[in-house]
């Protein structure tokens, strides 16, 4: 007999009984098709102890190393405290380290964690103002010397980012939890040809995941291309352009939109055009939903492979990396 | 079979037919469960009950899914299995499998 722990409800598994049997048996049905550890309809995540590895099998990477596994074929070897795909979430008060402007439209925001937040340059947190409860997500942009950056637009109507921008001293606490997401570098990828292409703060999740790549001793060639609609709303413009004369190999491509053409300097256009051998290419994708999600699927019809393809669309919806 | 997969699901997303019935679904679920699907047509442990297959396309019947889709399916699994050089007789048995689960697709 194996005790679980599912959403806070105990359930008992019998021996050589499968998670999701278990569970089924305790009367909480999870989503499930082919039972064989295939299709990852039953995905859930363990909270606490690694599952076993068989449970994991073809997952991908950054999945298995956040514990999800799939119900159907994991047997557990001792207790595990299971939720829902998506629900593991650190969470922890942090101080602000600085607010500093990187152009007239984009602050970045320095969290002092004393490196306990556990992530990857490339995903995303949930950041809370504590005495108003305002909370948005952005992704990233660095973990490096003890502290957390994050790039925030600045929008006239965004709480957040006026609060950061306006009333956020050194030395304020703010609450930060997750991380989420899957974009982010892979050191086993170094000879690996890397693009990363983003619109707006999705430079923020591909600044962390070149640093990363950097640090990594990273081999292989990488080009950034950043888009936006006018030169206002680049930035760090300075710091990839002398990356650019330093590093051969790394190749930077500012794309503006050209009001003369409709279709000039739109970012998949320009990809595509730029970057002919697409199959041994990992891509990182980053801002705008719809056009992430068009490069995504146009990339992956032109040959990409997709476990090649990590992108993270910013949905405005949820205000996400938005305000 | 990642490659079977990564090339099936180019030629279902590209085909107009049936296209429409994969827009605004996460790409990774959906070619895990096209690789699941592949898995069982060519015989490996993948046990989907005729329930299974019911359920998970009841919604996509409601939407109008009928023989012509299953039968676009069928055609691009050939196709996809001719391109990895798998010989005729063997994909005409796994024509012969994916089409044992029609009427379930289908709701029948």
């Amino acid at each position: 007999m194996v005790e679980l722990t599912f959403e806070g409800v105990e359930v008992h598994a019998a021996e050589g009984q499968t998670v999701l049997s278990a569970l089924e048996d305790a009367g909480i049905p999870l989503d499930c098709a082919c039972r064989a550890g295939i299709c990852q309809s039953c995905l859930v995540q363990s909270l606490d102890a690694p599952p076993p590895p068989a449970a994991q099998a073809g997952l991908p990477r950054a999945m298995a190393m956040d514990g999800y596994f799939m119900a159907c074929v994991c047997v557990p070897e001792g207790p595990l405290t299971i939720g829902r795909a998506g629900k593991a979430r650190q969470r922890l008060d942090v101080t602000v380290r600085a607010v500093e402007r990187l152009s007239p439209t984009v602050v970045r925001l320095l969290l002092d964690d004393g490196g306990r937040f556990q992530c990857h340059p490339g995903q995303f947190l949930t950041l809370i103002h504590p005495a108003s409860g305002v909370t948005r997500s952005y992704s990233i942009a660095g973990n490096a010397d003890g502290a957390l950056e994050l790039h925030l637009r600045i929008l006239p109507e965004g709480r957040m980012s006026r609060l950061v921008a306006d009333d956020l001293s050194p030395d304020d606490v703010m609450t930060i939890a997750g991380p989420s997401g899957s974009c982010f570098y892979d050191p086993a990828d170094r000879d690996q040809r890397i693009v990363l292409a983003g619109t707006g703060t999705g430079l923020a999740p591909l600044w962390g995941i070149l640093q990363d790549a950097l640090r990594h001793g990273h081999r292989g060639p990488i080009s950034l291309y950043h888009g936006a609609l006018d030169r206002s709303g680049l930035y760090l413009v300075e710091a990839l352009e002398s990356l650019e004369a330093e590093r051969p190999g790394f190749r930077y491509v500012p794309c503006l939109r050209d009001a003369e053409d409709p279709a000039g300097g739109d970012l998949w256009a320009v990809v595509s055009e730029l970057e002919t051998d697409l199959r041994a290419t990992t891509f990182f994708l980053c801002g705008d939903e719809l056009l992430i999600r068009r490069m995504k699927r146009g990339l992956f019809m032109a040959g990409a492979r997709l476990d090649q393809i990590h992108a993270d669309p910013f949905t405005p919806a949820q205000a996400r990396a938005a305000s | 079979m990642d490659a079977a997969v990564d090339i099936f699901y180019r030629k279902v997303l590209g085909d107009a037919r049936i296209s429409s019935f994969f827009d605004d679904i996460d790409m990774e679920r959906q070619a895990a469960k096209q690789k699941a699907f592949l898995t069982m047509v060519m015989g490996g442990p993948a046990h989907y009950t005729g329930r299974d297959m019911r359920t998970s396309h009841a919604r996509l019947v409601k939407s109008g899914l009928n023989d012509s889709h299953v039968d676009a399916v069928i055609e691009l699994l050939a196709a996809t299995l001719k391109e990895l050089g798998v010989a005729d007789s063997d994909i005409a048995e796994v024509g012969a499998l994916a089409n044992s689960v029609r009427n379930d697709v289908l709701s029948r």
